[in-house]
């Protein structure tokens, strides 16, 4: 993992940025906006959604913002882990976030190729 | 005053000295004072990272599963009051934590990266605050279906 | 009209080796003029009424680095924070995250091994003949490393960092910030070689950017802005390791 650490890092400024400029408006609207009727529902419709989602930028852009920010969160939860638990048990703790991380990054490209 | 240790080998030199040494004592605000709260918050946010990015998976793999009702039922489940406060609550953490990370970002830029310098910090706060506000109105008007 | 003494209590971390198990603390209550710093009621105290406090300090006036201390639980130079700055009560302790070798007096040789290991010296690819004159240098290129120059060893900042505390491999703020200022002079060639140091266990990814360092550093060296540049120009130095063969010099 110590041979990793210059590409977990720069994962991990990437999705600190990218998690940064794309989840806000997805939570505005996605998860927030349309869900309590604020937004017509027809934005977000399953043909619309998918008309989204399927082109090349936006099977692109939703692969990244799924993928880097997990980097992110994984490295600054691995941190907290240290300042909280101690560096002993780092080469598990780290693994395992890092893990869930590279499990995410799978998953999302698998995802945005099956749409 | 901290009740936790440091590590018992913290700053513990290679070879011991003459005499016996005691134990190193934490930073005393550590963790939960003063400017360590602010740190502690930030990392913290990474869990709102890792959830907002798995929940996004799994709406796209339901959208990719080619079924409309599922993708509504999804849809519709987020307007349960626990989904609304958790989304509520990731986007206010989420904000706080983008705006102390443009915060923090100039003076993380060397003063030169090959040739080129780097701009003054005005540059970075207009450039960075910027993109957020235009990702973010931008995103907004594509999904709510402003746009296209 | 000369500042008039009042009475101030100073509750002091001490240990002897020889005699305490663990640290204690004693209790002072001494006058103080109201200019003084916590370092003048520190040697009054040495002076009049324990000559048994040992405590460093030497130039008193912020620049040699010797007289770090916990007050009032911050990492501070007992020669540059004044009384006045502080209520009836002032507690004194050793530099948090270091052995202790007697009352204030703490174990540094370890910050000395981690300096060390940073090569804090000019390397240069090809040694410059006495004939070809000096290196020069412009204002630009003195700027791009002149505040990491600006260290003065007082170790505050190790004081500060949860990763110190918790990471006895780190090398540190000071450390970091110290070999950045060579890999950013533009008379040193060595940059190759420090970024494999800085890619080492405990190297700079280490750093969780807590910020501490840079908010008790007396100088405003700002380590934290060194050990995020150093991050930034390993990742470059490291992808460019691959494209470009390294040479035989190790």
């Amino acid at each position: 993992m110590l041979k990793l650490e210059p590409v977990i890092w720069g994962l991990f400024g990437a999705g600190m940025m990218v998690g940064v400029l794309l989840f806000p408006a997805w939570l505005l609207v996605g998860t927030l906006a349309v869900p309590l009727g604020i937004a017509p529902a027809e934005a977000l419709s399953h043909e619309r959604a998918l008309a989204l989602a399927g082109s090349l930028p936006g099977r692109v852009l939703l692969a990244a913002a799924i993928a880097l920010p997990l980097w992110a969160g994984a490295h600054h939860l691995r941190h907290l882990a240290i300042d909280f638990g101690g560096i002993a048990r780092d080469a598990l703790v780290g693994s395992l976030c890092y893990a869930v991380a590279l499990a995410g990054t799978v998953l999302a490209v698998v995802a945005v190729v099956r749409l | 005053m901290s009740t936790a240790r440091a590590r018992i080998d913290s700053m513990r030199p290679s070879r011991p000295g003459p005499t016996r040494t005691a134990p190193p004592a934490m930073p005393d605000q550590f963790w939960t004072q003063g400017r360590y709260r602010g740190y502690v918050a930030f990392g913290a946010c990474g869990f709102f990272l890792l959830t907002v990015g798995g929940l996004l998976l799994r709406a796209v793999w339901v959208l990719g599963n080619g079924d409309p009702a599922a993708w509504q039922a999804l849809l519709e489940s987020w307007a349960n009051p626990i989904y609304v406060v958790f989304h509520a609550v990731s986007l206010l953490a989420l904000v706080w934590f983008g705006l102390r990370f443009f915060r923090v970002f100039p003076k993380t830029q060397p003063p030169k990266i090959g040739p080129f310098p780097r701009p003054p910090d005005a540059f970075f706060a207009v450039a960075l605050n910027g993109a957020f506000l235009a990702a973010t109105a931008l995103g907004v008007a594509l999904l709510w279906g402003v746009l296209a | 009209m000369s500042s008039s003494p009042t009475k101030k209590t100073f509750v002091v971390t001490r240990f002897d080796p020889d005699q305490d198990e663990h640290p204690r603390t004693d209790t002072y209550e001494i006058p103080v003029r109201e200019d003084w710093k916590v370092l003048d009621a520190l040697n009054y105290i040495k002076d009049e009424v324990d000559p048994t406090l040992s405590h460093r300090w030497s130039c008193r006036m912020a620049v040699c680095g010797s007289c770090g201390m916990q007050v009032n639980g911050e990492p501070k130079l007992t020669c540059k924070t004044a009384l006045a700055e502080y209520g009836d009560t002032v507690v004194v302790a050793p530099l948090a995250n270091f052995p202790v070798v007697r009352d204030l007096v703490v174990e540094m040789e370890a910050f000395m091994e981690k300096f060390k290991a940073v090569k804090p010296w000019m390397i240069h690819a090809k040694e410059r003949a006495a004939e070809e004159g000096t290196y020069l240098q412009s204002p630009a290129e003195l700027q791009a490393f002149k505040q990491f120059s600006m260290c003065i060893n007082c170790m505050l900042c190790y004081a500060a960092c949860p990763v110190v505390a918790n990471e006895p491999s780190f090398l540190g703020p000071a450390a970091v910030a110290l070999g950045h200022r060579y890999n950013q002079d533009s008379r040193d060639d060595g940059d190759a070689e420090r970024n494999e140091v800085f890619r080492e266990d405990g190297g700079v990814f280490a750093c969780s950017y807590a910020n501490e360092c840079s908010e008790v550093c007396p100088k405003n060296v700002d380590p934290a802005a060194a050990v995020q540049q150093a991050k930034l120009l390993n990742v470059l130095d490291w992808a460019k390791s691959f494209v470009v063969p390294r040479g035989g010099k190790s």
